[in-house]
């Protein structure tokens, strides 16, 4: 038995269709509030530190974002929001893959794949090529 | 910053503009950032500006979302290639381009004339029989859309342009839907907002490990942008904004010059 998905439902072809992109439609306002909200913590603690935004800032480094996130760090919290800008886009692309399986949409999931292997692409061309 | 971001988010918000073409020359030029570290910062923006509304437009059935992920595998794929190429040029090649793109839209914003009678066209006999085509995959309830090989085709010319400029690339989706593919203009214009998350986001990777997105700018200007877009569309309908287009041509040509000396490498 499957189970329903953010109001996803795997029965009738045409109100499945409506759901799904409600269902979409949600998830990418959830996502966007989420991450303006983190971006703000960031900026708060930005302000609450003293860094002005032409400071030098610590790169992205993910093996030390849980210590500068549990220590409320400017850069910790602007990297997490970054993150999930980055991310937000890619995961609408999963939920919709999920939606358009679960609906017998073949072409639409094989549509769905290919962007997500686009994106991979991209983070593995960004780094062999960066020499 | 986030100052300049809200102004970039009121503008682009009253004229239908993404935030991208205001902030990457805020930031090269107001603070001094590299052309590359704007241009990373300004895909943020794009991606958070966007992904909001964008909601609300599948919400509500204005955006494709078939079409729009159809056409977002060809633009994401341009941004992954605009993404290498602004990598490999010069910087004053960049701002050659910048410069190009800004004269364009302000040219576009000049003659803009009241909008022409909608050129989507009532879904056709042999659109429903052609079922087992991709363009059937993506037909709308009441139009049909049409030529989605020069539609995919443009959308790799929108994702190189995007992630090669910082923008969010409707100033090329939007025209192409419309008058190419017979897109209602309302659902063009709600599909390409729903590209253009991914179509940034895979330009805005590249930026990102190549160490060209600065958080302690970007968290502001973002916050900033997000803010006036959200306050642009709220009064959106209380503003006569010809005089604003006015005003914005100017700034644009403006702009435009002061990338064309960073182009020649006036001082």
């Amino acid at each position: 038995m499957s189970v329903p998905l953010l109001g996803l439902d795997p029965t009738g072809s045409g109100r499945t269709e409506h759901r799904l992109e409600a269902a979409i439609g949600r998830f990418l306002t959830i996502g966007t509030y989420a991450t303006i909200a983190v971006l703000g913590l960031g900026v708060l603690s930005m302000l609450v530190v003293g860094r002005s935004p032409l400071d030098a800032a610590l790169p992205l480094d993910l093996a030390r974002l849980p210590s500068d996130l549990a220590a409320l760090r400017p850069e910790g919290l602007l990297w997490l929001g970054l993150l999930l800008v980055m991310a937000t886009p890619s995961l609408r692309v999963v939920v919709a893959l999920v939606g358009f399986a679960r609906g017998g949409e073949r072409r639409m999931a094989l549509v769905a794949v290919g962007v997500l292997l686009v994106i991979v692409a991209g983070v593995v061309l960004a780094r062999i090529t960066d020499v | 910053m986030i100052g300049g971001g809200l102004v970039a988010g009121v503008f682009g918000s009253l004229l239908g503009l993404g935030g991208g073409l205001l902030i990457v020359p805020l930031l090269a030029f107001v603070f001094q950032l590299s052309l590359l570290k704007a241009i990373g910062v300004s895909l943020v923006c794009v991606i958070v500006t966007s992904g909001a509304a964008a909601g609300v437009y599948l919400e509500r059935r204005v955006a494709n979302l078939r079409l729009g992920m159809t056409l977002e595998l060809f633009s994401a794929a341009g941004a992954l290639i605009g993404g290498l190429i602004a990598f490999a040029l010069d910087e004053r090649v960049i701002a050659a381009l910048f410069a190009v793109l800004l004269v364009y839209t302000a040219v576009s914003m000049a003659r803009r004339r009241p909008p022409e009678p909608d050129l989507a066209s009532a879904p056709s006999e042999t659109a429903t029989a052609a079922g087992d085509t991709w363009t059937s995959s993506v037909q709308g309830e009441d139009y049909e859309v049409r030529a989605l090989g020069r539609g995919s085709l443009a959308s790799v010319g929108a994702g190189v342009v995007s992630a090669l400029l910082g923008v969010g690339g409707g100033i090329v989706k939007v025209p192409v839907m419309h008058l190419v593919m017979g897109v209602p203009l309302r659902v063009a214009t709600a599909t390409s907002n729903l590209m253009i998350g991914v179509t940034a986001s895979a330009g805005a990777i590249i930026y990102l490990l190549r160490g060209e997105i600065e958080p302690l700018v970007a968290g502001p200007t973002a916050l900033g942008v997000f803010a006036g877009a959200t306050l642009g569309s709220r009064t959106a309908h209380r503003i006569d904004v010809r005089i604003l287009r006015a005003l914005f041509v100017i700034v644009l040509i403006y702009t435009a010059i002061q990338m064309i000396r960073r182009a020649v490498g006036a001082p």
